[in-house]
């Protein structure tokens, strides 16, 4: 694999680092300050955005370990690897946020909000699968199961979701929605594009890296062989 | 393979199972003391305080059960590895749907004649009354374990084949069945301490649906994980 | 549009606290700001030190 597509990832990495540093600016001093929640909501601009790319990830995740129960090829199963550990570091210091955010407006880190509960559990579902890969030395039986584990966690996270939001909400009253200033969709949405930028630069960059580690484990220098479990 | 055919085999390896299972009884004894240490230790944790027991006795039977399905799924499998059994099987040639029905069938059970185990002690330490009766709590006791017993046996497969897998089994397992966890302990507390604002439902639906998902997914993804 | 519904809800969870708006906080905002680009530049870091063809790479565990 010769890397031609070099100067594009680097590309998508500078796009994504430029849009970081405008959205920190818009986030931090640009969008004005919340009429009831003064500046602590200026949390949300890294926070919200960390936690939709680990959904993303987890999405991609599926998708590739689908593909690859269905077609075996190393591309889907390194795509699989790649898109798990990068939604994984954006979930856990999303998470991170999630508990500083909490601090000054409900007045503990955790509260067992169902967002942040169900984040939680993924997380630790998604560490169990990284694991899973890690314990596993056979490339092709490492493969097949991680993706039906893969499957099976993204599966788990609506049945997570419903059930720790009755759990809550059995006590609590969902709030209704209020209209929000115009500047702070702006913000959120470019510090969300920044950190899809940066999300895709680090799958890709992770992905390379996968693909490079299947080809020193099957010992094959150029020719990349596809794994032979194909049949359906 | 058409159904009867698949009915069939589950049916003759869950008895060769239920039957392996019996002329060792000495594990199944060790499995029912494990769960009584378990449920006897909680109390200790938590002092003696009748009245806080009694009220998360629900939570603490699951508990029981959930650590007690971790040692009884991995020894479902481990079993079959001891003389290649697991491949004997396979190439006999049975369909593996059958070895994931009979072997998640057979956890199933005995995870419910574990609980019915537990359920008199229960009421003897922790000072529980049944406020609706016997039979809604055993038809939970039955969801809930066939809830655990689905996705446990398909990682309980995978998990055996992989270094430390001792570790591996709850890591994988413990964050997937907190639903089933969470559904299952509300509607046995429901109906240990009464339903007043018919809640029941919705766990009850909840755990059905968990069911539901998990043993299709089981039956599509189960053959995948043993071939070779 | 998930954000934007925890946006309103801010506002809405304020308002149930009380009618004046919460003071200061700044530490919590530069301190969650820190912990974001810290950690996605030490996995950038991370991503570097595992990249392709790097001399001495392959005597790591592959993961």
């Amino acid at each position: 694999m010769d890397d031609k597509w070099r100067n594009l990832r680097l590309g998508l990495g500078a796009l994504g680092l430029i849009l970081v540093v405008v959205g920190a600016w818009m986030g931090l001093f640009w969008a004005p300050a919340d009429r009831e929640m003064g500046d602590v909501y200026r949390i949300i601009y890294t926070h919200v955005p960390a936690m939709w790319m680990t959904l993303i990830g987890g999405f991609i995740n599926f998708v590739a370990c689908v593909a690859y129960l269905i077609r075996a090829s190393w591309k889907a199963d390194s795509l699989a690897e790649a898109s798990a550990e990068v939604g994984l570091m954006f979930g856990v210091y999303g998470l991170v946020l999630g508990m500083l955010w909490g601090k000054p407006t409900w007045g503990v880190y955790w509260d067992w909000d169902p967002r942040l509960t169900s984040m939680a559990v993924l997380l630790v579902a998604y560490m169990g699968y990284m694991t899973l890969r890690r314990f596993i030395e056979d490339p092709e039986k490492r493969a097949v199961w991680s993706a039906v584990v893969g499957i099976i966690a993204f599966m788990d996270i609506p049945i997570v979701w419903f059930s720790v939001r009755w759990w809550r909400s059995l006590h609590q009253e969902q709030s209704t929605p209020q209209t929000v200033h115009p500047d702070m969709t702006l913000a959120l949405r470019v510090n969300a594009f920044a950190l899809l930028f940066v999300f895709l630069a680090f799958l890709w960059s992770r992905y390379r890296i996968a693909m490079a580690n299947r080809k020193e484990e099957l010992a094959l220098p150029e020719a990349l062989g596809e794994p032979t479990a194909a049949a359906g | 393979m058409n159904a009867p055919g698949l009915l069939r085999t589950t049916w003759i390896l869950l008895r060769k199972d239920l039957l392996l299972e019996w002329r060792t009884r000495a594990r199944l004894n060790a499995l029912i003391f494990f769960a009584l240490a378990t449920l006897l230790l909680f109390s200790f944790a938590l002092g003696p305080d009748t009245t806080l027991l009694a009220r998360h006795g629900g939570g603490y039977l699951w508990l029981a059960l959930l650590f007690a399905s971790v040692l009884s799924l991995g020894e479902s499998f481990r079993v079959e590895q001891e003389n290649l059994c697991l491949d004997g099987l396979r190439l006999s040639p049975t369909d593996p749907q059958a070895i994931f029905l009979s072997k998640a069938l057979g956890n199933a059970l005995l995870l419910v004649f574990l609980g019915l185990t537990l359920l008199p002690v229960m009421i003897a330490i922790y000072g529980i009354e049944l406020k609706m009766g016997l039979a809604p709590l055993l038809g939970i006791l039955t969801l809930g374990c066939t809830a655990l017993s689905a996705p446990g046996v398909v990682y309980s497969a995978i998990a055996n084949h992989a270094r430390a897998k001792d570790v591996l089994l709850p890591l994988l397992l413990f964050p997937l069945v907190i639903p089933a966890l969470l559904a299952a302990v509300k509607a046995t507390t429901l109906v240990l301490q009464g339903d007043p604002m018919a809640q029941l439902g919705s766990w009850v639906g909840l755990l059905s649906a968990f069911n539901l998902i998990y043993w299709g997914l089981g039956l599509v993804l189960f053959p995948r994980v043993i071939e070779d | 549009m998930n954000g934007l519904m925890l946006l309103a809800q801010v506002a809405d969870a304020a308002e149930r606290v009380g009618s004046g708006r919460i003071q200061g906080g700044w530490e919590f905002v530069w301190a969650s700001y820190a912990i974001a680009y810290l950690s996605m530049a030490l996995y950038a870091l991370s991503l570097w030190w595992r990249r392709p063809g790097r001399a001495g790479r392959s005597e790591e565990k592959p993961s």
